[in-house]
């Protein structure tokens, strides 16, 4: 029902819940939540609603504080995995993070991805998967398979359907156990840390929502793996044209199947309902096309002949099939922006937009996670360098 | 004898106008909003209200659906109405949905009570489209200024013959009686926690007792709380709205409260039929449910080629 909540901090007694990945309080018996890591410990951070939320806040602050000194005074220089957390307490906090090597770190990921696609169709860019790329695009086969055995439930009282409990419930028992397959053995150590941010790829269970701070965790989750060496930049044009066209087209079929609510949707005044990193790289694929245009959008042929070639054209063929009207009245914004000359300047206005709307809203990025490869530290914190 | 002169002309000009789907002039909304604020300010928290009426949920700028619900309903004034809040944000014609509303009301104030829902609120336009709309079709914030100033004084809660309640969320663990209600100061923008928040914002809930809610203001709350404050206040029902439900109306808690949604393929993709409530003179209540209204040709792409882009694309 693209449900609103609330744009602000929360208060201290809703963080109590709020601040938790999954509001148990919300799930009821039976809840997938809260998530479990490999060695079956809560991923934190996992403030119950006993002791106060400053209380819990200091505590999780101190805790990832002492994770992140043993991640990095760990003999050897063996980084020393954690699970992801979030940290992002309040609007300052948000600040810290925008400012922070981290933040930079993750636009820098997003930016190689756009280099590697731009001017490129993705059959292009698809050629030649490695063997880590190939083991991801099957693993994201396995999560749609899963879609075929989890029919929705008949039920038509509320918009989100409860069978995708059913099916995240699945993916956050099995997420370890996928990862493993993923991954070479040197990488299993990472695992604990790598879950949270998969299974938070893929929307959220109690609320019934995606929207693209699930996105943002699902691109954060390649970049970890890149980090890793999982993935080298020769493998990015792959990220892009298999991997996150497979998760995008699963995330697709999630949301037709399940009803997904929109989250923190801005109806026709936003982007788009769910997305925004496939408009980034599609507008990148799309820089000096010969035949193409921005304004294409709105020739039925060229959608059909190469949407599936161009993520952008994807998303414009997704956003006319699910929402009837005229797309000036249920997308203005793209209506708009199919008025900019060049691709090149969609492009660069999309990679604004982004840090603007999506990595600078508090709303978004309460929610992300951190941990030993994506850091957040506050200043006041004990210099963990010093133990270097 | 001087010929008869409609006091009332230019405001049933603008109506006029409005129901064809134009903006008003931004000096019009002014004035319009001057006259529904002084006579807002004289409505209670509880506004009491006379049945027949019929009541209706949600709206978010679909203004070719409230046309239809007018349609569906009857016009305004032949049939009573009880709007429960979220006139703007998301659709497109918030400000023309908003406007006419405001018109109808300035014009037939003892025939329509408009309350005040969680999207009647700077800080939630300024995320979920209401204000980018305005800057859109003013080119300044005015406009969305004197919305906003207005949704100060919307009434919080309406009550159908002292016996059905009505609010855009719900109930509120700080707020056990209609006086407690009463005796709230409204005039202010929804504060992020409280009584008037939480009337604004909490939704029902299968399970009992209170709840944190995930929307993250407001609670949930249990059939127990519902029986329990219809019990103590001498009410039937609790009429809220708030919640998509994809029949347009949904009863809870063994038919202690209802919720009713009137913004039908709600953002235009989630299929839903829209509802309203029409209670009668003998207070018995029948639901009207309807589709979306067909919507006219596909306009021109974009006004003056392009002339609105986003400032990240200039």
């Amino acid at each position: 029902m693209i449900p609103t909540a609330a744009p602000w901090a929360q208060t201290a007694k809703q963080q109590e819940v709020q601040a938790k990945h999954h509001p148990q309080g919300n799930t009821g018996p039976g809840s997938t939540d809260p998530v479990l890591s490999t060695n079956g410990t809560h991923i934190p951070p996992p403030s119950s609603s006993t002791p106060s939320a400053n209380q819990q806040q200091q505590q999780q602050q101190q805790q990832q504080q002492h994770e992140q000194q043993q991640a990095q005074s760990s003999p050897g220089g063996e980084r020393r995995y954690v699970p992801a957390h979030k940290a992002l307490a309040n609007a300052s906090d948000l600040q810290l993070f925008l400012q922070s090597e981290a933040c930079r770190d993750y636009i820098a990921f997003v930016l190689a991805l756009n280099q590697a696609v731009t001017g490129r169709k993705l059959s292009e860019v698809g050629q030649n998967p490695s063997p880590a790329v190939q083991r991801m695009v099957a693993t994201l086969d396995v999560l749609g398979s899963w879609v075929d055995e989890i029919p929705p439930e008949q039920q038509s009282l509320r918009y989100g359907n409860p069978a995708f409990r059913t099916w995240f419930a699945r993916l956050t028992e099995q997420a370890s156990s996928l990862l493993e397959r993923v991954l070479l053995p040197e990488h299993h150590p990472a695992i604990v840390e790598l879950t949270g941010y998969f299974i938070d790829s893929f929307g959220n269970a109690t609320r019934i929502d995606y929207g693209t701070g699930h996105e943002t965790t699902f691109c954060a989750f390649l970049h970890c793996l890149s980090k890793l060496g999982v993935f080298t930049e020769a493998d990015h044009g792959c990220v892009v044209s298999l991997v996150f066209n497979k998760y995008l087209n699963l995330m697709r079929r999630i949301q037709t199947t399940y009803w997904l609510e929109p989250a923190g949707s801005h109806g026709v005044w936003g982007l788009d309902d769910y997305n925004f990193l496939p408009f980034i790289w599609g507008s990148a694929q799309l820089i000096n096309h010969p035949l193409i245009r921005p304004k294409s959008i709105h020739n039925p042929d060229i959608l059909e002949e190469f949407a599936d070639e161009y993520l952008y054209l994807g998303c414009i063929t997704f956003v006319k099939q699910v929402k009837k009207g005229p797309l000036q009245e249920t997308s203005p914004m793209l209506c708009d922006i199919s008025y900019v000359p060049h691709w090149a300047k969609v492009n660069s206005g999309m990679i604004k937009m982004y840090q603007a709307e999506v990595l600078s809203k508090f709303p978004i990025m309460q929610h992300f996670l951190f941990g030993s490869i994506i850091p957040f530290q506050r200043p006041s914190a004990p210099s963990a360098a010093a133990s270097k | 004898m001087p010929p008869f002169v409609n006091p009332y002309a230019d405001l049933d000009s603008q109506i006029e106008a409005l129901m064809s789907c134009k903006t008003l002039a931004e000096t019009d909304v002014k004035a319009l909003c001057e006259k529904a604020k002084e006579m807002l300010a004289e409505e209670s928290n509880v506004t009491p209200v006379r049945a027949p009426v019929t009541v209706c949920g949600d709206i978010h700028g679909q203004f070719a659906d409230l046309l239809e619900l007018f349609r569906i309903g009857g016009q305004c004034p032949d049939t009573n109405y009880l709007f429960m809040g979220d006139y703007v944000d998301r659709g497109y014609h918030s400000v023309e949905s908003v406007s006419l509303l405001v018109a109808l009301k300035v014009r037939f104030r003892d025939r329509i009570t408009i309350l005040r829902g969680n999207h009647e609120s700077r800080q939630i336009t300024q995320v979920y489209g209401f204000y980018d709309e305005c800057l859109r079709k003013y080119g300044n914030a005015e406009v969305w200024k004197c919305f906003t100033d207005l949704f100060d004084y919307l009434p919080l809660t309406g009550l159908v013959e002292n016996n059905i309640f009505c609010m855009h969320g719900g109930l509120s663990p700080t707020l056990d009686t209609l006086d407690h209600i009463r005796a709230l100061d409204r005039i202010q923008e929804v504060p992020h926690e409280g009584p008037m928040c939480d009337l604004l914002w909490s939704d029902p809930d299968d399970r009992g007792g209170w709840g944190i809610s995930p929307r993250g203001a407001g609670y949930t709350f249990g059939n127990d709380i519902s029986e329990h404050f219809n019990h103590v206040n001498g009410l039937d029902l609790i009429s809220r709205a708030h919640q998509l439900v994809m029949d347009g109306y949904s009863w809870s808690h063994d038919q202690s409260v209802v919720t009713i949604f009137s913004a039908p393929n709600y953002c235009y993709r989630c299929g839903n039929m829209a509802g309203i409530m029409e209670v009668s003179d003998d207070m018995s209540s029948t639901f009207q449910k309807f589709e979306p209204a067909p919507r006219r040709g596909e306009p021109e792409a974009a006004s003056g080629g392009g002339g609105s882009r986003p400032d990240y694309f200039l």
